[in-house]
């Protein structure tokens, strides 16, 4: 069986073919990204505006990529992002894929984006061991998932007010540097001293929520009474007190559960602190790390694509009538 | 030749098929739920006129000005259908679709189209009507009254027609030299018979007229 996956929640629109043994076939990804970065984020109208010109050529690329026929191809069904993630974007997506669908003659499955973050790890490595724990982090999310096998997951805790993405940008843009903010952290961050500043910890209580709001004022505050201090120790102090909340969690999470694994997903994920952090808590705790290419943190199309076969394979085709769900929680996945 | 229409740029989400010089079409829905009925009404239509998706040769969207939103979904179906079956893509405009309609409904003289444009402001387009339809002059974004006082002023007779004009009816019927022409969806038949012998295109994207919010928020903020 093989699927045409589509994403659109954001500002990449992004197409690829998977088959039922999770191989990826094809993955195109085209991003607006340069269209967003003077305003210091995604702008909404911007990116529905730009999923509307690449949406055609994206999933015409993949098909013929993968070695198909973009008119005539031979697939089973079409997999799309219903939700989460800007609604005038994923509407884009998931308006064309019910009608790909409608004219091949086949079935259509709308899926969650998170739920496609979680099955990024097995596109790379298809024999991975259950239960797994995962450490979601983005631009707009911030989870720990507790993954008993495929798409059977429990969200033990996510993030009560920023995402850990959205706490890079903030002190990105506070320390006057591009968007996004965290390839740039991460690169300063290299030769700087993460114990140059005292940024709290925060979220220290016994669940395995976070918070990251308050660290972008703690960032200002500190910078203001070190005025002198370099660019690239504060980049190093953030980066550290974010890694810190993160792995306290993650560590607390492998001490409660008995697991395989620890896999990352999500943009954050491509962080090199995080990488280290997670790869050496792994190896602590004797389990396996799960570790994506950097190709696979960020959102694609192969994942929403094996995420689809699950759902299609479990609670079958979705109703051409589905809406876009822009605020559809991982938890309310069937 | 077979040919599918979809209509998007109001509220009102509403599509059509000619098959055999038989056209067929229908308003799905007036409340802007155009992602939840479109594809199950392009699979019903289909199957009402005994056609299978393959069987089409051509499709058409409206490309507004209209509803951002709206507009988006009808044109991402658009391209989805026509992209998945390979057959062209036909684009019009909703302005030119209302010109069309009112003139089949015997309309003559100096007509003007307005799409209501949302945030206090009509798309407005201006059209001849005698043996033809043609259009004087680009589509444009305006303010209602602006067009109001504008042809009161005038004193020419004029003929308003568009949901921008039921919007606002009490402005646009105050003008003593104009008419209204009641008429809320851009008419699908209309689009259909367009189709048939218009030039596809390669390139489909709405008709915007405004620049993205941000764009303009952007802007604003650099001049101050
Ligand atoms: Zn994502």
């Amino acid at each position: 069986m093989k699927v045409l996956g589509i994403e659109t929640s954001c500002d990449e629109t992004a197409a690829a073919v998977v088959d039922d043994t999770l191989h990826v076939h094809s993955s195109v990804i085209e991003s607006s990204i340069d269209q967003h970065r003077a305003f210091g984020g995604v702008v909404p109208e911007l990116a529905g505006r730009a999923h509307i010109t690449t949406i055609g050529p994206v999933v015409r690329e993949a098909l013929l990529q993968a070695g198909l026929d973009p008119t005539n191809p031979a697939i089973d069904a079409v997999a799309v992002t219903s939700g989460p993630g800007l609604i005038g974007s994923l509407l884009v997506g998931l308006s064309a894929a019910k009608t790909y669908a409608l004219a091949w003659g086949v079935p259509f499955v709308g899926v969650n984006h998170l739920e496609g973050h979680l099955f990024a790890p097995l596109l790379e490595q298809r024999d991975l061991e259950w239960p797994l724990l995962t450490l979601l982090v983005s631009g707009g999310h911030s989870l720990i998932v507790l993954q008993e096998g495929l798409g059977q997951h429990e969200v033990l805790g996510e993030t009560i007010d920023d995402a850990a993405g959205e706490a890079y940008d903030k002190v990105a843009r506070w320390l006057g540097l591009g968007y996004p903010g965290g390839p740039e952290i991460d690169r300063l961050a290299q030769g700087g001293n993460p114990g140059a500043l005292a940024l709290p910890v925060s979220m220290i209580g016994d669940d395995f929520d976070f918070s990251f709001s308050g660290l972008k004022t703690a960032v200002v505050r500190a910078t203001q009474k070190n005025p002198d201090v370099a660019i690239g120790d504060v980049a190093a102090s953030f980066q550290s007190a974010v890694g810190e909340q993160l792995l306290r969690k993650l560590r607390r999470a492998l001490e409660r559960y008995d697991v395989k694994g620890v896999a990352l997903a999500g943009g954050v994920a491509a962080n090199s602190h995080l990488r280290v952090l997670v790869r050496s808590l792994a190896d602590e705790f004797g389990v396996v790390s799960h570790l994506p290419s950097l190709s696979m943190c960020t959102d694609n199309a192969a994942m929403i694509g094996a995420a689809g076969l699950y759902r299609f394979a479990h609670d079958g085709a979705s109703a051409l009538s589905l809406s876009a769900r822009a605020n559809w929680q991982l938890v309310d996945v069937a | 030749m077979n040919i599918l229409a979809i209509e998007t740029a109001t509220p009102y989400c509403a599509l059509g098929i000619v098959t055999n010089g038989h056209y067929l079409s229908r308003v799905l829905d007036d409340s802007r739920r155009h992602t939840e009925v479109l594809a199950p009404g392009i699979e019903a239509m289909l199957a009402e006129c005994a056609l299978a998706a393959r069987d089409l040769e051509r499709v058409v969207v409206d490309v507004g000005p209209g509803l951002f939103t709206g507009l988006r979904v009808g044109i991402a179906s658009a391209i989805g259908l026509a992209e998945g079956l390979g057959c062209p893509l036909v684009t019009v405009s909703s302005l030119e679709l209302l010109a069309h309609g009112a003139h089949r409904a015997h309309v003559h003289g100096t007509l003007l189209c307005c799409v209501d444009g949302r945030r206090g402001e009509v798309f407005v387009q201006r059209f001849t009507l005698d043996d033809d339809v043609t259009p004087v002059g680009a589509p444009e974004v305006l303010a209602p009254r602006s067009v109001v006082i504008e042809w009161a002023t005038s004193g020419a007779p004029v003929t308003f027609s568009g949901d921008g004009v039921t919007r606002y009816f009490r402005d646009f019927n105050a003008v003593p030299n104009g008419e209204v022409f009641e008429q809320n969806v851009p008419p699908v038949d209309e689009a259909l018979r367009l189709a048939e012998t218009r030039e596809p295109s390669s390139h489909v994207v709405p008709l915007y007229l405004r620049e993205a919010d941000a764009v303009a928020n952007f802007d604003t903020r650099i001049r101050q």
